[in-house]
């Protein structure tokens, strides 16, 4: 019984892949995958309070499983990346967590500050890990600031914390996967180069006044940022390379078409050309009216970026403007979501169905995600509205796409960034006695995961 | 308009500081400076209404107006101050506590002559109220980011309700989830679609 089931369960999760990664590559589908990126709903579903489920992996999971069990319709699951307790033992002051310092019923937020000064553009130029170590960490980290038995403990446990992190993140993927059938919706994340400097270095009000103040500094940030950016990212996506890698963009909704295409394109531009080049898809979270900027999506590979198209954008403008050559995502208003009634969800779906989605290539949402406070009435008649006008044809049988190839060079992508490189280690050992890259290897690994770790907190 | 207010609109920083700075050695009065640097900053909103500018435009001009209000502001004391064209109090609603949006209403706000009560992020609900009754403003602004704030909305306009000046005053939400259908479950009076929206609603109440 057991077997069937595994087996059945393994057949699930092959046709809801195949469905999703058809979808995104602008293939034919059998029916419209319901495929929410960020379905907060989900992780807050039979009454767990959003502090439980980000403090507690198990209650993620059940809660996640409970709902996989009653809407089988629905093709991909959460992802689960955020853990306080990381942050909590080193006193991160970037972040305020829900039962800690915001309402248990509240949501993650990032505290926004200039954790970086207008005048250090160059230490980050020059050399980023060391400009994160000296300057940038010990003023988000509280811990640092302590005697040095406590702040060096408490990278030991941030270090062990992040291990933890990650085999959570890997056990909850693969028992969604064996025991409902359900594929997560990305694996890893990276911002666009603009974005790190803006979101947790700069702030908004000082990266867009550095732009007018020291453009040229501004441009060189971002390109020393694009191989961190694309080696962190290239770090934690799925190494199948079954899952696109997840893109939150933050700040571009705030600058005008010259300043876009002069400060953020460029960079951003070469960052995903390196992801796409070396085999992965990308779910871009368009945060805001991106319809002056969207456009240079068309400059991508065709069916490379899934773009989830925000409430203050207009999703049939988007359809018309690149959803011939990019999958899109939306829709649906979040506040319709939380404070409409289903008669309006099903006439909104119903109206997606035969317009946007008529071909294939969209997928429904909210504004990028489904709100923690959708009514479940109405995210009910969604799914029942896609299963009901979402078909397109039903022969179709998906199965996933075959891996792409390994590649030992991936085009773009600059060289990994080291505190101390091999060379200094093995000239302060004064050499070694035995084969040099036994203990070369494991050396660059760690430093490489290290260093990727120390600029992950931009 | 004069060159200090086209300095401003045209966001040429440095020229809006020497403008100042030369204004200021000259004797001519504070007052009639930040008069004109207004009449930059209505520019500057103008020309987002018309899709030219975009946020960033905002946020850059409401810097530069920011430093010379600081510069300015030891000559204001003792001066007769100019006439405010009326005080809006305005906060992020309790459990949100992102401002960027509010900050840039504020500063569109201050440079169209208004005085502004900033009452911070993450506001307890009955601050909005007891500060109406300790100012008597007409105003209130209610900014959010984050969707989970609707309910928070509809607490702050019922809370001033019961305490008797939910009739003194208009209250205008603004922030990116808000909309129409937002305004009337909280039974708001206005939905300011973008910052200079929420202004112009401002000088409609207060007919300035």
């Amino acid at each position: 019984m057991d077997i069937i089931k595994t087996i059945d369960m393994q057949q699930l999760y092959e046709e809801r892949l195949g469905r999703y990664q058809a979808a995104i590559a602008l293939e034919p589908t059998d029916r419209m995958p319901l495929a929410m990126g960020s379905n907060c709903f989900s992780e807050v579903y039979s009454g767990a309070s959003i502090q439980e489920v980000t403090y507690d992996p198990e209650r993620w999971l059940q809660v996640e499983m409970a709902f996989s069990r009653d809407y089988p319709e629905v093709d991909v699951a959460r992802a689960y990346r955020i853990w306080p307790p990381l942050w909590d033992v080193l006193d991160l002051k970037t972040y305020r967590a829900p039962g800690r310092d915001l309402p248990p019923c509240s949501q993650v937020q990032f505290v926004e500050e200039e954790y970086m000064k207008n005048d250090e553009y160059n230490l980050l130029i020059e050399n980023p890990g060391q400009f994160m170590l000296e300057r940038v960490l010990p003023r988000i980290f509280g811990e640092m600031s302590k005697d040095s038995a406590r702040s060096h403990f408490a990278f030991l446990k941030a270090g062990l914390a992040q291990g933890i992190l990650k085999d959570q993140m890997r056990s909850i993927g693969t028992q969604l996967q064996t025991q409902c059938g359900i594929p997560g919706p990305y694996m890893g994340a990276f911002r666009a180069p603009f974005d790190v400097l803006a979101d947790g270095l700069r702030g908004l009000k000082g990266s867009l006044l550095d732009t007018y103040r020291q453009g040229d500094k501004v441009l060189e940030a971002c390109d020393v940022l694009v191989t961190i950016a694309a080696r962190g990212a290239l770090a934690n996506a799925d190494p199948l390379k079954r899952l696109p890698i997840f893109n939150p963009l933050h700040k571009a909704c705030f600058m005008s078409p010259k300043q876009f295409d002069t400060y953020f394109w460029p960079s951003y531009k070469k960052l995903l050309e390196i992801i796409i080049g070396s085999g992965y898809k990308v779910r871009a979270y368009l945060e805001g009216d991106w319809s002056k900027h969207w456009h240079h999506f068309l400059e991508l590979p065709k069916g490379t970026v899934l773009c989830d198209i925000d409430n203050q954008s207009d999703i049939f403008q988007a359809k018309a403007e690149i959803g011939h050559h990019q999958c899109i995502s939306g829709g649906i208003q979040d506040s319709m979501l939380i404070l409409g009634t289903p008669q309006e969800i099903t006439a909104r779906t119903k109206l997606l169905c035969e317009t946007v989605g008529k071909d294939g290539g969209f997928l429904i949402n909210g504004g990028c995600s489904i709100p923690y406070d959708t009514k479940p009435e109405n995210f009910k008649a969604m799914v029942e509205g896609v299963m009901k006008y979402g078909w397109y044809d039903k022969s179709i049988k998906h199965k996933p796409k075959q891996m792409p190839p390994v590649k030992n060079e991936i085009p773009g992508l600059g060289p990994q960034g080291m505190i101390t490189p091999w060379e200094i280690k093995k000239a302060e050992l004064g050499g070694v006695l035995g084969d040099e890259q036994l203990i070369r290897n494991p050396w660059e690994r760690i430093e490489a995961m290290a260093y990727n770790w120390v600029c992950s907190w931009h | 308009m004069q060159a200090l207010a086209e300095a401003l609109r045209d966001l040429d920083e440095q020229k809006v500081y020497q403008l100042v700075e030369e204004k200021v050695k000259q004797g001519i009065m504070a007052t009639e400076i930040i008069a004109e640097l207004n009449e930059g900053m209505v520019a500057v909103g103008e020309l987002f209404a018309q899709g030219t500018y975009f946020l960033s435009e905002l946020i850059y001009s409401g810097e530069v107006l920011t430093n010379v209000m600081n510069q300015l502001e030891p000559l204001l004391k003792g001066a007769a101050a100019g006439k405010s064209c009326g005080t809006v109090i305005i906060g992020t609603v309790r459990g949100d506590i992102h401002d960027i949006g509010k900050n840039i209403v504020i500063s569109l706000l201050r440079g169209s002559g208004f005085e502004v009560i900033d009452l911070g992020v993450d506001v307890p609900t009955e601050a909005f109220a007891a500060k109406v009754k300790e100012t008597g403003a007409k105003l209130v602004g209610l900014c959010a980011l984050l969707n989970f704030t609707y309910p928070e909305m509809k607490n702050i306009i019922a809370d001033m309700a019961a305490q008797g000046v939910r009739d003194d005053v208009s209250v205008i939400i603004g922030g990116a989830p808000c909309n129409e259908q937002v305004r009337q479950f909280a039974g708001a009076d206005f939905y300011a679609s973008d910052a200079v929206v929420a202004v112009n609603i401002c000088k409609n109440v207060y007919k300035c």
